[in-house]
């Protein structure tokens, strides 16, 4: 909503406010500038973050109510990136859980100044990236594509994957196998025979 | 019923509230449990047993059912499960009956006041060990003792061991389910140690000395472990007394290690968690050492190589060279054909070709396999094939036992009417499954034939790969360098033991090949043969057919065992095998009955050749009839069968020694004081199974110490009762007036003027977070929801993840699904990232976040997520009670969430046709996760595909046209045909 020139636009807008904050130390991945903006750190078009150390926060607890406010409805995606630098989280952090949650606020909780640093510098490099990162898409070749598959069944790890796939030939030879053959396979012990087993022949529906 | 469980019966039903009941392993608690239960009457009221494991049930039915008290109205025991329909079990409920019943359908039960608590005489929980004061468990006995004081609960457990794991562990355990009395049954306890030591066994202990590579091997997989060890010591992360290699002996060993490094386990750098599992592995690869055979303790060891990823340590370690190299000497090595020895290896190769022929009638000569060894630039594989040494001594055990027995058997003659059923059978005792049928086929045809079989299956597994050309242009190459590429026999960084030329392991590697070659012309062969009876579409059917043959077949065996077993003549008993439906178990009813072939269908190729071999051996093939044996059962210790009472074995052979087994024994002998009881141990010499036998018994007695001491210190209000204990001393409890009178209401709160309500899905049971809500005064409210897992308000829709969930629904993508349909149906969608208690607040630590950003990362994925969807909100949990105070906090200003209205979101649309609400329970969760995992299976198509088909078995089966039909496209179908039909890159 604040204008901004081709330059800034890849940068992270810093407001005056966080001048001295060491946490700018680890914005490394991605230039940043100083700027007239009223969220701590903009981040992208719609996007702003606000910082909140929890220390700070005992000693204030309205400095997270009134920043938020200030922000008014500009932005889409307004974090609350929480450093935690307290050890009993517990009270702070469930003032500050219900105060971003209430107030449309996504709260982010980093544990050192290089995790938030890198919050930050992910969310902007992230900008324009598309979601298919965590919508499940996973290395191609066969042997990743099998072990995703086969550790569905609990218990079963790599190895037997591996053992698995060796003694039977293809994956529709394992879901065929008997109980016996599965039973033969080194390292696949009693429980595991039975969970595979089950898994493979159970019908999907247990129908009544 | 042995003495020393009357008292036990008798010191519990002391106190009429209850009891904990702490048992050394092995003393049978299956038919303690028994026993009490035949003390039920239905005018009691309803029994409800909680938690216990198949075995266990099986195991206690069959007491229950042999003995001689046993009435099928007073004691009739039904099973209650989530399939019932629920006006079905709520007239169980109140039937007086025993039934068993899971608690998390016990708890939904309850919550929705389904059940009529009057009715209700007590509860039994079985493995005490595994709970926690938040588990369901505690819920239950909660939620009971607060309706009705006069329902006891008894709680039992045989672990001592779990049960001092933990701070004061057994104390809380005995708080959280009310129960105020603490039974110890240790073995060395006067009753107990007198009635068993009355009459012992004969006891006969056998060393069996270990080769000299088995030898080797053990004693390089210690120095790997020590070296292991001392890495973890320099991370100063963990208490070093604990670390030596006796501990790392047992599975405890991960048990103290995860204890010191779980609260710090997640920031815990990779080296130490590899270190981990490094020893983990080391601990199995000791164990298999004198449980697997030659063959398949390589072929285990190639696995390793193929899976352990490239950071393992213990791989590149100094003497794990050795572990690899002896392993090797012992099936095979290589020999360098120069011009003395040319000859002699080619005689055993078509020696070897010669058993081959006769293996297989069908067989033609091989006579390009024999050219392509010759070929192999002057190195020759020879085979050794080393047999375990204590099968040898197995053999001579049981022909000593037969010539006993002979010879005694000539004065006695007169006896033999009189004497009762003695089958005459030996049992041999093994650890696992596997070794049974191994022994089992041993006994049979000898060592080399067994061998041979698993070296030629182990040489088949490795040839595909030289054939197939690499599945992908650029993919392997690193894997080239990293996983597979140790696979070349050379371990890269022992590049100082490897003394020799690399080329010598290129020529390794083409003997293996060549002799694997020429093994898969053969069976090639086999294949074409046998395959063709063979109908796929059939063997689905027949499939069902030919078990419930195997369960009739199994019972008759189990009545007449005794006869049954005199008529087997030189052979292996037939044998009942309750669980397993065996080929080899077939394989000797195939012996007498080969129309048997074609009901056995189900074993498709292989257990077809080898019902083939068997027959063409018979005449052939006479090691077995060298001296006669007398009938034997392999027992697999895994299996936990009663089979000392069903067999009634007079002689038993205790191949893998093991603490629980040998205490079996005791109890077996004590009942039966007038048998003559003979049981062999073998141990090898030297190993370190002998180790851990015997330390086994006195960490259990250690544990039993700990407990004593504990007993005497425990502080157990008198009154302990829901209402004075409730973990929240702030709550007073009392049954409320509404429509819910189980919930309580918390007084004196501000916020709790009206009754908070939360509507849980059914799934999250398993977790403790509706026990902690409900202890914070909440009311429950259970139901199968589609989208969500807690609902606080009409507004709010929590979607709980566990850290570990949290990673593994990243990889998966099932958390952006969820996460997308909750933002569909909720104004404020929710993420809680829930934290456990016990365990570091924090995703990495700082060191591990690393230079860049990478898309791996769980901030970089988190990042995504957030960006994605800017109305999710997200709440991080330090821990269940700190989520339970955080819900409370959220919910003050909200409405109370709607049930009828959150159970039809997005179930099919918004507009509300409720698709007859099919439960969680009713389906097969782990086959469906595993279908939706397939390439070209999508959440669009995923549900016709469950509709179209049974079974993931059936689904391999199916074929592309069919799959289409049911996918909706041909791509898809096609994608996922080609995974199901892939064939798996073997390890050479």
């Amino acid at each position: 909503s604040s204008p901004k020139t081709g330059q800034s636009r890849n940068a992270i807008l810093v407001s005056h406010r966080q001048k001295g904050n060491p946490l700018l130390k680890h914005i490394r991945n991605v230039r940043w500038s100083f700027a007239d903006v009223i969220c701590d750190y903009l981040l992208g078009q719609n996007s702003c973050a606000l910082y909140l150390s929890l220390r700070y926060h005992l000693l204030h607890p309205d400095y997270l109510y009134y920043r938020i406010r200030e922000l008014q409805k500009n932005y889409k995606l307004r974090v609350v990136l929480c450093h935690v630098d307290v050890e009993d989280v517990v009270k702070p952090l469930l003032e500050v859980t219900k105060t971003a949650l209430l107030h449309d606020c996504t709260l982010l909780c980093a544990w050192s100044l290089e995790e938030c640093g890198r919050y930050l510098e992910t969310i902007k490099m992230y900008e324009n990236k598309p979601a298919d990162l965590i919508q499940g898409q996973m290395d191609t070749d066969y042997l990743s594509r099998l072990t995703h598959t086969l550790t569905t069944v609990r218990h079963v790890n790599k190895t037997d994957v591996v053992t698995l796939g060796s003694t039977f030939g293809s994956l529709s030879n394992i879901m065929d196998a008997s109980m016996e053959d599965l039973a033969r396979c080194p390292g696949i012990g009693e429980r595991k025979v039975k969970r595979l087993y089950d898994t493979f022949h159970e019908p999907f529906k247990r129908v009544i | 019923m042995v003495q020393f469980h009357e008292h036990i019966i008798t010191d519990l039903l002391e106190d009429p509230a209850g009891g904990l009941v702490i048992l050394s392993s092995g003393l049978s608690l299956p038919k303690l449990l028994s026993s009490l239960l035949l003390l039920h009457h239905p005018s009691q009221g309803t029994l409800l047993i909680l938690s216990t494991s198949p075995s266990l049930k099986s195991q206690i039915l069959y007491h229950l059912k042999t003995h001689h008290h046993y009435s099928p109205e007073n004691h009739q025991i039904t099973e209650i499960t989530a399939e019932l329909p629920s006006h079905y079990r709520l007239s169980l409920y109140s039937s007086g009956q025993i039934c068993f019943i899971t608690p998390r359908i016990l708890i939904v039960d309850l919550l929705t006041n389904k059940i009529p608590v009057t009715s209700l005489s007590g509860l039994i929980l079985l493995n005490v060990h595994s709970l926690s004061e938040t588990s369901t468990e505690a819920f239950i006995a909660r939620i009971v003792k607060t309706l009705t004081q006069s329902i006891y609960i008894r709680a039992f457990t045989d672990k001592p061991q779990a049960m001092v794991a933990g701070f004061s562990k057994t104390e809380r355990i005995l708080k959280s389910l009310y129960i105020k009395k603490l039974h110890l049954w240790p073995r060395f306890q006067v009753y107990v140690s007198e009635e068993l030591e009355r009459a012992p066994p004969e006891v006969v202990d056998v060393r069996v000395p270990m080769t000299k590579y088995m030898v080797g091997i053990q004693k390089a997989i210690v120095e790997v472990m020590d070296a292991c060890l001392k890495e973890i010591r320099k991370t100063n992360k963990v208490d070093v007394e604990d670390l030596t290699v006796e501990n790392g002996l047992f599975k405890s060993f991960d048990e103290i290690v995860r204890r010191q490094l779980d609260p710090i386990w997640h920031i815990l750098g990779k080296k130490t968690k590899q270190l981990v599992s490094d020893l983990k592995t080391l601990r199995k690869l000791l164990d298999y050492l004198v449980r697997y055979d030659a063959v398949s303790y390589l072929k285990y060891l190639d696995t390793l190589r193929v899976s352990e990823s490239f950071r393992s340590v213990w791989i590149f370690a100094e003497s794990s060279f050795k572990i690899f190299d002896y392993a090797k000497k012992r099936v095979y090595r290589l020999a360098r054909s120069n011009d003395a020895k040319v000859n002699e290896p080619s005689k055993s190769t078509s020696g070897k070709k010669r058993k081959l022929k006769r293996d297989d009638d069908n067989e033609e000569k091989v006579v390009d396999g024999a050219s392509s060894t010759g070929k192999n630039g002057g190195v020759i594989l020879e085979e050794v094939l080393e047999a375990a040494p204590k099968w040898k001594v197995l053999r001579e055990i049981l022909e000593e036992i037969e010539e006993e027995r002979q010879k005694q058997a000539l004065p006695r003659e007169d006896l033999v009417e009189s004497e009762e059923v003695d089958s005459g059978i030996v049992v041999v005792a093994c650890k696992d499954e596997c070794s049974c049928m191994q022994l089992e086929d041993f006994i049979a045809n000898g060592p080399q034939k067994v061998l041979r079989e698993e070296w030629q299956k182990y040489l088949l597994s490795k040839v595909e790969l030289r054939g197939l050309p690499m599945p992908q242009k650029k993919k392997p190459k690193p894997r080239e360098s990293k996983g597979f590429g140790i696979l070349d026999g050379v371990v890269p960084v022992t590049a100082t033991h490897n003394a020799e030329p690399t080329s010598v392991n290129k020529l390794e590697h083409d003997a293996l090949f060549a002799a694997a070659s020429e093994i898969r012309n053969q069976c090639r062969r086999d294949y074409i043969v046998e395959d063709e009876p063979q109908v796929l579409v059939d063997s689905k059917r027949q499939k069902g057919r030919g078990k419930g043959q195997n369960k009739r077949g199994q019972r008759k065996n189990a009545q007449n065992s005794g006869n049954k077993v005199d008529d087997a003549n030189n052979k292996v008993a037939a044998s009942d095998k309750p669980e397993i439906s065996s080929s080899e178990h077939k394989g000797q009813t195939a012996d007498n009955d080969s129309a048997v072939t074609d009901g056995y269908p189900e074993n498709k190729l292989k257990g077809a050749r080898e019902i083939l071999r068997r027959h063409t051996q018979q005449p052939g093939f006479s090691y077995s009839n060298v001296k006669q044996i007398p009938p034997v059962y392999f027992y697999a210790q895994e299996s936990d069968q009663p089979i000392l009472d069903i067999l009634k074995p007079s002689v038993i052979i205790v191949y893998h020694p093991d603490m629980t087994f040998v205490r079996e024994i005791e109890v077996y002998k004590a009942e039966n004081p007038s048998k003559n009881l003979k049981v062999y141990f073998l141990f090898y010499e030297d190993s370190t199974e002998v180790q851990k036998f015997e330390a086994s018994i006195s960490r259990e007695n250690g544990a039993f110490e700990s407990l004593i001491r504990q007993k005497s210190l425990m502080m157990i209000p008198v009154d302990q009762n829901a209402n004075s204990l409730g973990l929240n001393s702030s709550m007073e409890s009392q049954p409320s007036s509404s429509q819910n009178s189980i919930t309580r209401r918390a007084g004196g709160r501000k916020e709790v003027e009206k009754e908070m309500q939360v509507i849980v899905d059914m799934r999250e049971f398993m977790s403790s977070l509706p026990n902690v809500l409900h202890q914070k005064g909440m009311r429950i409210i259970p139901v199968t929801l589609e989208v969500g897992d807690y609902i606080l308000s009409p507004l709010i829709c929590v979607e709980r993840k566990s850290i570990q969930d949290l990673f593994m629904s990243f990889t998966s993508g099932r958390l952006y699904h969820q996460v997308e349909t909750m933002v569909c149906y909720y104004r404020i969608p929710v993420l809680l990232i829930e934290f456990s208690q016990d365990k570091c607040f924090s995703f990495q630590s700082a060191s591990d976040i690393g230079e860049d950003v990478t898309p791996t990362s769980i901030i970089s994925k988190l990042s995504l997520l957030v960006m994605h969807f800017p109305r999710l909100r997200i709440i991080w949990s330090r821990s269940l009670h700190a989520t339970a105070e955080i819900f409370a906090s959220l919910k003050a200003n909200q409405d109370e969430p709607d049930e009828a209205k959150s159970i039809r979101i997005g179930v099919p649309s918004e507009e509300g046709i409720v698709e007859n609400d099919v439960r969680a329970e009713n389906y097969n969760t782990s086959a469906v996760e595993f279908l939706r995992r397939l390439p070209g299976v999508t959440d669009s198509n995923y549900r016709a595909i469950m509709d179209g088909c049974k079974s993931l078995s059936e689904l391999a089966l199916l074929p592309v046209e069919r799959l289409t039909e049911l996918m909706g496209g041909q791509k898809a179908a096609r994608t996922l045909r080609d995974f199901l039909d892939a064939k798996y890159p073997t390890l050479l």
